[in-house]
């Protein structure tokens, strides 16, 4: 049983990471594409590589990445709830 | 031709996931339980209908193994289904059950006669099938006040609403792939070839959706229509 538990856990983890790494990725993209299309759309001070540079600066830091960590967290707690209901 | 073959690949292609849906999420029935017992069953080719072979009933390492099954009869007193009841194991189908035992003793608790029926909702997932000795396995028992009580299957629900939305975002994820980097390598290069050949036109013009985008190549080894 253990060895089973660890299984699903590593298997797991891989899987995740890979989610993990796709969705940061793709809100990335989206983030880089909203950027330039604000840009372009004009009003805008100083050149393009600046304004996407500065603006992808600020989504480094912000909630929105940390966000893409529930990838992790919330297949975990359906894990939990899932063995609480079934087995107790 | 082609129309007709892409039909055929979705339809088979959701015939299969729909049969896999039904197969591994949960059902439940109400009836009466009517008898627990244990039988050695002979598991052979059928092995992927049965739990993965490390769930530590102790007699894997043979053909056979020593499974708890539940006999059950429907409201309409005549049709009968027979559930087994195993541990799943902590990969697939991840319903993590491990207390089949207590889930047996609970299910001889609820046994009862026609005479004086107790009403039992049993949770399932998968199929009985005769033709290859295939059983349901039981999640769950929990005793009803009647046959007519509905069971609204939350848990499906919720799981079928969240498969949508992850097909959802795996569709936009892959527009936005093809849209920031692939488009732009066919962009170029079709200008950079338009001049000597009309058939990167023809590609880009064909390569709409995923499938179009794989007829497009297609047609970029047929020779060029005249």
């Amino acid at each position: 049983m253990i060895f089973g538990w660890i299984r699903l856990a590593v298997i797991g983890f891989v899987l995740l990471t890979v989610v993990y790494l796709l969705v940061s990725v793709y809100s990335r993209s989206v983030r880089r594409e909203k950027l330039e299309k604000r840009f372009d759309a004009g009003g805008v001070e100083g050149t393009r590589d600046a304004y996407i540079d500065a603006g992808m600066t600020r989504y480094r830091g912000s909630l929105r990445r940390r966000l893409i960590l529930l990838v992790y967290i919330i297949p975990v707690l359906t894990t939990v709830v899932t063995i609480y209901f079934v087995n107790y | 031709m082609w129309t007709r073959i892409k039909w055929v690949i979705r339809i088979v292609l959701i015939l299969a996931v729909a049969g896999f849906l039904h197969y591994t999420l949960p059902q439940t029935d109400i009836v009466r339980i009517t008898r627990t017992y244990n039988q050695v069953t002979p598991v052979g080719s059928n092995w992927m209908f049965y739990s993965m072979g490390d769930v530590g009933t102790g007699v894997e390492a043979s053909n056979s193994r020593d499974i708890r099954f539940i006999d059950a009869v429907f409201p309409d007193g005549s049709s009968v289904q027979v559930y087994r009841n195993e541990d799943t194991g902590w990969i697939w189908p991840p319903y993590f059950k491990y207390d089949s035992s207590n889930l047996q003793a609970e299910a001889t608790n609820y046994a009862s006669t026609s005479a004086a029926p107790q009403w039992v909702a049993v949770t399932h997932y998968g199929w009985r099938l005769a033709i290859f000795s295939i059983y349901p396995n039981a999640v769950a028992t929990t005793p009803v006040a009647g046959p007519d009580v509905r069971i609204v299957p939350w848990v499906s629900i919720i799981i079928l609403l969240v498969l949508a939305f992850v097909v959802f975002m795996l569709r936009r994820m892959w527009l936005q792939f093809w849209e920031r980097t692939i488009d732009p390598v066919v962009a170029d290069a079709g200008e950079a070839w338009d001049a000597m050949d009309a058939r990167a036109d023809a590609m880009r013009d064909g390569a709409k959706g995923a499938v179009g985008r794989a007829g497009a190549w297609l047609n970029t080894w047929r020779s060029p229509r005249k």
